[in-house]
């Protein structure tokens, strides 16, 4: 937002503030002007006003004098010092022990100390200006105002408050002191004193200065004003004082006034050397093909088509709005100048400046002003204003001026009704109080019965509608009179969103099963997709990129979650041993057209240490690094706990251990991708071996949900039986329960546990022996000895034919 | 050897005292069997010399000898009970365990706090009637922008830095169940790719596809073009609330803000309206609360309050009445239908909440500032 330093002695120049500068600054505050901060220019902590009431000669050094000084309440000390400016009775800026002073003999602020000179302990000091840090005269002590009182803080004499405002980019006329001044008189209901103008004839010899506008909607208005004798020099302390605190540098008269006059009224101007004007000629009109122009900054610019700019006859003199160039430049020795204040198009200008590198707050001033919607109606202010101070502080005779302005803009009525303010804010505010607070806004308006057709002022381009009056009014009488109500009225029907439910459960049930959420950003480093195979291949389809990102880290919006769990993961292993992390967020997929699809995906990561121990804690629980189990573990308590199926596994997926990981897939998408780390990608992320990760797509796992389906406990008691047999190494475990299952359910088979498995020994090389224990129970009956055993009979044949297997003990 | 009928009482009397000095278990089953054994014991051999008593006699000797079996019998019971009681008195005296010693651990899952917060602040707004939805994150121009009253080259763009993507695309803009017979004439136009930078392109997209009342709060990711800090992330989140009805005001706004703020900070808190600026607002505000630290003065007894920066408000959401103009834009007619929409924060309010100083620690997501919480 645009921001705008307003020193409070200036304000007082259009507005009587009789309230403290604080209180200003909350005022407007409220009142919309957002107040960023308020700084005094100089704090002076223990610095005082003092009286010099008795003036002796050191005893004991010739040029040294011994000052006893009051400073309020009753406050008296003896200074030493050797200024020769002191006199009884003179009023002085004196500082205690701890003030922060500039120190010129070692050139930075200190801390003031007592000090001892020549036998004699000086415990404070008068100040000379240096000191202070207000001008560079160290020679005498600074004599203040006579009528200054005794013992008030130094700050409170001298001191200047400025107010530092963040402007709304619909009000360019507050972005000034007079309209900062209009404001605050509205707010505090006194009365607005608009600077001297220079009465401005609209005649000139167009021999002396033509103006032109070939582009009335780029330059809807352009005034000039022609001035000779201008005698070119510093300008005036005091106008050099507001601009430093305005936070300008003072340059020259003529440059110092077009500031003075952009900060005070709003309306930047231009200055150029008359008669360098080659045509007697300023024409505003665009670029024209292969124009360049050198500008004040040094920068030699190759124009567009598009650039508005101010020309003579030849050249190119500036671009509109923006810069001037160097060669139309004013100089020390130029004495007649064409002053041109002119309106320049918004998006024009602030396209212009952005082409050329010349916007934002480290770019043009006046390109920040004209890309706001400014008032046509300021620039004959600014250029009256402005000719009165150069007659002022410069010398400058008038010849003539000029306004271009071939469509006036019409400044709209507004009508409402008087209650659609009530409507609108929920706020009783009387129809006196509506009036009164448009007209100290400057508001015309006319009453008809309920209606109200209001004017605002020309300056005021922000004003359109009924709504912006009802905020104009509830401005002023303050946004507190509207009252604090809850809303009544039909609540309306609300939807259901599946996903996002099914996305709290699953949230819900990882963070139940222990994992701690991460959030990261969505935005990564295009770097990371080529570290997620072994071999650099692409795991996700072509990632949508950001065309002017932040930095190469965040360019590309991710299409997987897995760069960024393994970054999370390796940057807190670097800390810790083991973690068990989750994030649920989208990943974007482009389409081609379209915006992307944000595909909402569950990712979890574990690596290392598996126990949830502090650090080397081992009393209870050994070391144990998390394997591919755990991992099924928590996908599978996921499953359970979203009541969603499992599909098919298959083994493998890319950039996984292509033995220790899986997917699911369903209707050709994946729904899980889960596994051990490859050992290379692992070892590219830093990361230990024991790493693991698992994707899920959660619309997926939404539509594999089952309905819930209570079950009421068995009423019947279960009989079990413990079975061991060995099988082929290759034998899958999922395969062999689920033939036990489907073999058993018919005998009364409830469940099937792994009990053991066991290589070894007792088993010929290639086997494995797997125990099992198998629950029986029947819904109608208690199940007899022979019922089990016929079934668990069924069982072992069928173990037996499937994979061979040999049963070893039951 | 026979038993008198005047010995069956002596016998109870010693049994009952050897058998309330049997120091253990094994002792007490050694005198069970000595005393009321069924083959051995005392009263069973008394019993067996009953068929030698004369007949009227052996009533009397029987009830005697029954009643000595039940007094040692209870005695035995007693006994048996005390001895278990001290046993276990035993065993728990020696079973005591240094509670003080680290427990077996368990795995504790905690939410990312941004995640808790959208969750706080749905809630809270569900409560209010608000229900809750999300939208896309990469969004187009028009609903970023356009829609909301920022044309290409408006000065409010600055504020809303933006990050571009590198495509572009066909807007479809939703028509569904408006019935209003409107024409969209940016339906179909090629359109610019951005990732939004607000949450409240959704008002525009709910608007156009719901008719009034509406009532909805949008939590989500949004991006921005900015360097980072301790108070500024390129990614953060907002949330967006939208109202719109037949008489909704800027009080109900009011109300609504501070009934969020009071269930979200507690007490009795206290709201500030001033007036700010959006284009898609009219009238617009910026909500503040008092702080719920040094409850709005400003200062604590530390000094300077640190939450609130020491102005006794935390600035939380810009809000405002929806601006005519967009209304009209989604068919709705504002002489009908007025509403509010409001949008903050949330890393600002979890900040708040937890006592997070640097906004970056949201999304480094180090497990020592996360286990923290």
């Amino acid at each position: 937002m645009p921001s705008l330093r307003v020193p409070v002695s200036w304000l007082r120049e259009y507005v009587d503030v009789r309230v403290p500068p604080s209180e200003l600054a909350e005022r407007l505050h409220m009142a919309g002007m957002e107040v960023d901060h308020v700084e005094r220019t100089w704090s002076w902590e223990n610095v005082w006003v003092g009286r010099v009431e008795e003036l002796r000669k050191h005893p004991d050094a010739d040029k040294l004098l011994l000052a006893t000084v009051s400073y309020g309440e009753g406050r008296v000390t003896t200074v030493v010092t050797g200024a020769p400016n002191l006199a009884t009775g003179a009023i002085v800026p004196y500082a205690e022990a701890g003030a922060m002073l500039f120190d010129p003999h070692a050139g930075r602020v200190k801390a003031l100390e007592p000090r001892k000179m020549r036998g004699i302990v000086s415990a404070g000091m008068v100040l000379s200006e240096l000191e202070l840090g207000i001008g560079p005269d160290h020679e005498g002590i600074m004599l203040l105002d006579p009528a200054a009182p005794v013992g008030a803080p130094l700050r409170d004499v001298l001191g200047e408050t400025v107010i530092q405002l963040e402007i709304a980019p619909n009000r360019p006329d507050a972005l000034s002191l007079t309209g900062i001044a209009r404001e605050a008189a509205a707010i505090l209901a006194t009365d607005f004193r608009a600077p001297p103008l220079e009465p401005l004839a609209h005649h000139l010899d167009p021999s002396l200065l033509t103006v032109r506008t070939e582009d009335d909607e780029a330059c809807p208005r352009f005034t000039a004003a022609y001035l000779t004798g201008v005698r070119m020099g510093p300008s005036p302390q005091w106008m050099q004082q507001r601009l430093a605190a305005a936070g300008m540098r003072p340059i020259s008269n003529v440059v110092d006034v077009t500031n003075y006059v952009m900060l005070e009224v709003g309306q930047p101007l231009h200055a150029y050397d008359a008669e360098r004007l080659s045509g007697h000629l300023l024409a505003a009109r665009l670029a024209r093909p292969g124009e360049t122009l050198r500008t004040l900054d040094g920068v030699e610019r190759i124009l567009r088509p598009s650039d508005l700019v101010i020309a003579d006859e030849e050249s190119v003199l500036g671009l509109a709005g923006i810069m001037g160039g160097e060669d139309s430049e004013i100089r020390e020795t130029t004495t007649t100048i064409a002053l041109e204040a002119a309106s320049f198009e918004p998006r024009r200008t602030r396209r212009t400046a952005e082409a050329h590198g010349l916007s934002g707050s480290s770019g043009s001033a006046a390109a920040r002003r004209f890309s706001l919607d400014l008032s046509p109606e300021l620039p004959p202010v600014g250029l009256a204003r402005a000719v009165h101070l150069l007659r002022e502080v410069a010398g400058a005779t008038l010849v003539g001026a000029v306004d271009v302005y071939p469509r006036p803009r019409q400044v709209p009525n507004v009508k409402l009704r008087f209650s659609d303010i009530g409507r609108v804010l929920g706020a009783d505010i009387g129809r006196d109080e509506a009036g009164d607070a448009l007209r100290r806004l400057g508001f015309a308006y006319a009453e008809l019965g309920d209606q109200l057709v209001v004017t605002p002022p020309s300056i005021r381009t922000d004003i359109a509608i009924p709504e912006d009056i009802v905020e104009e009014v509830a401005r002023i009488v303050g946004y507190d009179r509207i009252p604090t109500r809850q809303p009544t009225g039909v609540l309306p029907l609300h939807e259901r969103h599946p996903l996002e439910v099914m996305r709290e459960r699953v949230r819900d049930a990882l963070v139940g099963s222990g994992l701690q959420e991460t959030i990261s950003y969505a935005l990564v480093d295009e770097e990371w997709l080529s570290r997620l195979t072994p071999d650099g291949s692409p795991l996700a389809p072509e990632p949508l990129r950001v065309t002017n990102p932040t930095s190469a880290q965040q360019a590309i919006l991710r299409p997987t979650l897995r760069a960024s769990l393994l970054d999370t993961a390796s940057r807190n292993m670097k800390t810790r041993r083991g973690l068990a992390i989750f994030e649920i967020d989208p990943i974007y997929l482009p389409r081609p057209g379209d915006l992307p699809e944000e595909r909402w995906t569950i990712g979890i990561a574990l690596a290392g240490l598996a126990e949830p121990v502090r650090e080397g804690e081992t009393w209870l629980t050994p070391e144990r690094v998390f394997d591919v189990l755990d991992l099924e573990g928590i996908v599978d308590a996921l499953h359970r706990a979203t009541r969603s199926g499992r599909g098919t596994m298959e083994r493998g997926a890319p950039g996984l251990h292509p033995g220790r990981s899986w997917r699911i897939v369903d209707d050709g998408r994946d729904a899980v991708v889960a596994g051990q780390l490859h050992p290379r990608v692992a070892e590219m992320w830093e990361l230990p071996e024991a790493t693991f990760v698992a994707e899920v797509d959660l619309a997926l796992l939404l539509a594999s949900g089952r309905p819930n389906a209570a079950t009421a406990p068995p009423r019947y008691p279960s009989a079990w039986r413990d079975l061991a047999f060995v099988v082929d190494e290759a034998a899958a475990w999922l395969e062999i329960e689920t033939d036990i299952r489907a073999v058993g359910v018919k005998g009364g088979l409830e469940d099937v546990a792994l009990r053991d498995l066991y290589r070894g020994a007792q088993i010929p090389a290639g086997k494995k022996s797997f125990a099992v224990r198998l629950t029986f129970r029947s819904r109608s009956g208690t199940l007899s000895d022979a019922d089990v055993e016929r079934s668990v009979g069924k069982i072992e044949a069928r173990l037996l034919h499937r994979f061979g297997a040999t049963v070893r003990a039951s | 050897m026979t038993i008198a009928l005047s010995d069956l009482a002596d016998l109870a009397a010693t049994a009952e005292r050897e058998i309330a000095a049997a120091a253990d278990e094994a002792a007490l089953d050694a005198l069970r069997v000595r005393y009321v054994g069924r083959r051995e014991g005392e009263i069973t051999k008394a019993l067996k010399t009953l068929p030698s008593l004369p007949a009227d006699q052996r009533p009397a000797f029987g009830a005697a000898a029954n009643a000595a079996r039940e007094r040692i019998e209870a005695a035995l019971e007693r006994r048996g009970a005390d001895l278990r009681e001290a046993a276990l008195a035993r065993d728990i005296a020696g079973g005591a365990v240094d509670l003080t010693l680290p427990p077996r651990r368990v795995r504790v899952g905690r939410y990312h706090p941004i995640s808790r917060t959208i969750r706080e602040i749905t809630r809270i707004f569900a409560g209010m009637g608000f229900e809750a939805i999300e939208g896309p994150e990469v969004e187009w121009d028009y609903y970023n922008f356009e829609a909301l009253n920022i044309p290409p080259g408006h000065p409010a763009r600055d504020k809303f830095s933006t990050l571009w993507v590198n495509a572009e695309g066909t807007m479809e803009v939703a028509l569904a169940a408006t019935g209003s017979g409107r024409t969209i004439v940016d339906a179909g136009r090629k359109q610019p790719m951005l990732l939004r930078t607000h949450t409240s392109p959704m008002q525009i997209r709910v608007m156009e596809q719901r008719r009034p009342p509406v009532r909805v709060v949008v939590p989500g990711r949004c991006y921005r073009f900015e360097a980072t800090d301790a108070t500024h992330e390129s990614v953060f989140f907002q949330y967006e609330g939208l109202a719109i009805d037949e008489q909704l005001s800027m009080a109900d706004l009011k109300g609504v803000l501070y009934s969020f703020a009071r269930q979200l900070f507690g007490g009795e808190r206290r709201v500030r309206f001033r007036p700010d600026y959006f284009p898609f607002t009219e009238p617009s505000a910026e909500i503040a609360f008092d702080c719920f630290v040094c409850e709005g003065s400003g200062t604590t007894d530390a000094g300077r309050c640190a939450t609130c920066g020491g102005s006794g408000w935390i600035e939380a959401a810009g809000c405002g009445m929806v601006h005519p103009e967009a209304l009209r834009r989604v068919g709705y007619d504002p002489a009908k239908v007025q509403g509010f929409a409001f949008g903050g924060g949330v890393e600002r309010l979890a900040m708040l909440l937890t006592g997070t100083p640097d906004i970056r620690l949201f999304h480094q997501n180090d497990l020592r500032y996360l286990e923290s919480l």
